[in-house]
């Protein structure tokens, strides 16, 4: 009982010690660059930020949940608790900061049909996990609440055992005066599936970072999001894809539109090991930018190591067709209401790899609102 | 119905219309026909108001209407329309929507009630059925994956809902054969009719085999330089476009 307590408070304080000798991330940093949080923030407010809420209104039949601020965590629980990825500074934040997270378990053979909502709320640190067994599915759906205040640092780990599908959507809102900090590892087993949408409306500075390891024969990880920033605002994805064996498939399609001052980053690292041969990587990031002002960061990068594998990636920036726009225009289609068509239409294609009917149409709902302080300063 | 005068146009800072004047009576197709780089493309650019083709002289009036003055839209609701030569794919567009959305626009903008989806839809598909539009490829992405049939078929999918009073064909022959060519022309001449006033532009003679003008004129080197009746496109098959539009020394 106390050992089980004892392994977390351990695990607490060596995330304690490794954040402070690392301290704030910042454009020194190896994929910081675009995003300097240093400048912003400091490690005393990360420190003193409490932590945020969680909170899931209907927890599906067949799901099990532990409360990460309760003692005697079960092994399950302690096996995943922040031993996924490769635990940068702001992930073990999270985990020698916040008080507190959930934990959920998918049982081997579990087919959870119906989306397990979870929602996140108010600033600080905090930490979520989940567990796929054998041969599980599950799909999360994860929107966030825009009462961030100053910071909201939130660390994740998902890990997908032999078989298993997790689907995870995370949805958050323009926070303007906010930072937003998200960490998630996924390890991925052989034949295991993670399937993840983000769509993201901004903040002061948001980061999302990846780590995904797929460490079995014919594991996959499918990402893909949508961006719509206007204003200054400012979203971060940034991924990490280790191919560690054969016949592993990742895919990535992402899409920015940046108006305003804003700036939309996407960094994509596929890492092939030695051995994963078969592995198969495509990448496509692209970037609509509807005023002078703003920017769009894209920057892939393949690391291989391995011989019989493909790899593909592509990224664009840049502003809407001009003749598709005249076509429209021709049309008797005003010009603005054209741009909307095609700005949706450029947008589209992210948003329809959310399988889920109902999730995609709150996406694409949310994506809809913020469209139009993205055009604000168009043409 | 419409008059052009001394116009005068630059792409970029190219001047290609060097005075063009012609008169568009209605009712009535006239041809336009010229070599490659004549300047018949930039004229229904001009025409459609496309941004980067810029007016430095002459004018052009629509119906009593300085045309130069309306945007690309305000010409479409106002009843003119460009059947283009490469019309432009648009993935992540419904045809039917697209359809929809341009249509209503130009009632939107002529003060008229909008038509709901089941009154469009009927429309469509009453329109569609006479070029071979079939259902499938309305609910395909804008000329996504259509062959060349396909999308000149859908463009005067679109003149037939339009139901423009000056209908500009750009090249409508280009990239077709025979049989697509004359379906298409058969669309088109179902079209013709007392209040609408066409302006055929092409390169070859034998477009107008089949889409018949009252007038053809010939364009080179960014001028008018001779105009005549249906029999002026046999002839100029026949001689080739020749010195014609030389500027004289």
């Amino acid at each position: 009982m106390s050992t089980a307590h004892s392994h977390r408070e351990a695990r607490r304080a060596e995330a304690l010690e490794s954040f402070r000798v690392r301290g704030m991330p910042h454009r020194r940093f190896e994929h910081w660059r675009y995003s300097d949080l240093r400048a912003v923030l400091d490690a005393g407010q990360v420190a003193q930020a409490g932590t945020a809420h969680w909170s899931i209104p209907a927890l599906p039949e067949g799901v099990e949940q532990f409360d990460l601020a309760a003692p005697n965590a079960p092994a399950w629980v302690l096996k995943a608790y922040g031993t996924i990825g490769n635990r940068p500074t702001m992930e073990e934040a999270s985990l020698a900061f916040s008080d507190g997270g959930v934990a959920l378990r998918v049982p081997a053979g579990t087919t959870i049909a119906e989306p397990i909502r979870l929602e996140i709320a108010g600033g600080g640190n905090l930490r979520w996990l989940v567990v796929v067994e054998e041969g599980a599915s599950a799909t999360i759906f994860e929107p966030h609440g825009s009462d961030v205040g100053l910071l909201r640092n939130v660390g994740v780990d998902v890990a997908l055992s032999e078989g298993a599908a997790l689907t995870h959507i995370r949805f958050a809102p323009f926070t303007p005066k906010s930072f937003v900090v998200e960490h998630i590892a996924v390890a991925v087993s052989a034949r295991a599936q993670y399937r993840a949408h983000f769509a993201n409306f901004g903040a002061r500075l948001s980061r999302t970072e990846l780590h995904i390891t797929l460490g079995g024969e014919g594991a996959e990880a499918h990402l893909s999001g949508v961006t719509v920033l206007g204003h200054d605002g400012h979203a971060d994805v940034t991924s990490h894809i280790e191919h560690a064996a054969g016949k592993t498939l990742s895919t990535q399609l992402f899409k920015h539109v940046a108006g305003g001052k804003s700036r939309a980053v996407y960094q994509g690292k596929i890492t092939v090991r030695e051995g994963a041969n078969g592995s198969d990587s495509r990448q496509t990031a692209r970037a609509l930018l509807m005023s002078e002002r703003a920017e769009a960061d894209l920057k892939p990068e393949l690391i291989i190591f391995a011989d019989d594998v493909k790899c593909a990636h592509g990224a664009t920036a840049g502003d809407l067709d001009p003749e598709s726009l005249f076509y429209l225009r021709s049309r008797g289609i005003p010009e603005k209401e054209a741009r909307r068509i095609l700005i949706n239409a450029f947008l589209q294609e992210a948003v329809e790899t959310i399988l889920d009917e109902d999730l995609r149409a709150a996406v694409w709902h949310e994506v809809e609102a913020a469209l139009p302080r993205a055009m604000e300063s168009a043409k | 119905m419409l008059e052009i005068k001394n116009l005068h146009a630059n792409v970029g800072d190219k001047e290609i219309l060097k005075g063009l004047t012609l008169t568009i009576e209605t009712g009535k197709v006239h041809a336009i026909m010229g070599p490659n780089g004549s300047g018949k493309s930039t004229l229904s650019y001009v025409l459609a108001g496309r941004e980067g083709y810029t007016v430095t002289a002459g004018s052009i009036t629509y119906n009593g209407e300085d045309l130069l003055a309306l945007k690309t839209e305000e010409r479409a609701a106002k009843r003119i329309f460009l059947a283009m030569q490469y019309p432009v794919e648009i993935p992540g567009v419904t045809t039917m929507n697209f359809l929809k959305t341009a249509l209503n626009a130009q009632r939107r903008a002529r003060g008229e009630s909008e038509y709901d989806a089941i009154s469009i839809l009927k429309l469509v598909r009453a329109k569609a059925r006479v070029l071979q539009v079939n259902e499938e490829m309305l609910k395909r992405a804008l000329n996504v994956g259509f062959s060349g049939g396909e999308k000149k078929r859908l463009e005067i999918l679109q003149m037939s809902l339009f139901e423009p009073k000056l209908a500009v064909l750009d090249e409508t022959d280009s990239g077709l054969d025979i049989d697509a060519l004359k379906l298409v022309a058969e669309g088109v001449n179902a079209l013709r009719s007392p209040e609408r006033s066409m302006l055929v532009i092409t390169h070859y003679q034998r477009l107008l085999d089949y889409i018949v003008p009252d007038r053809i004129h010939v364009l080179a080197n960014g001028r008018m330089v001779a105009e005549g009746g249906k029999e002026l496109a046999h002839e100029l098959e026949a001689t080739g476009y020749g010195d014609l539009g030389k500027v004289p020394a």
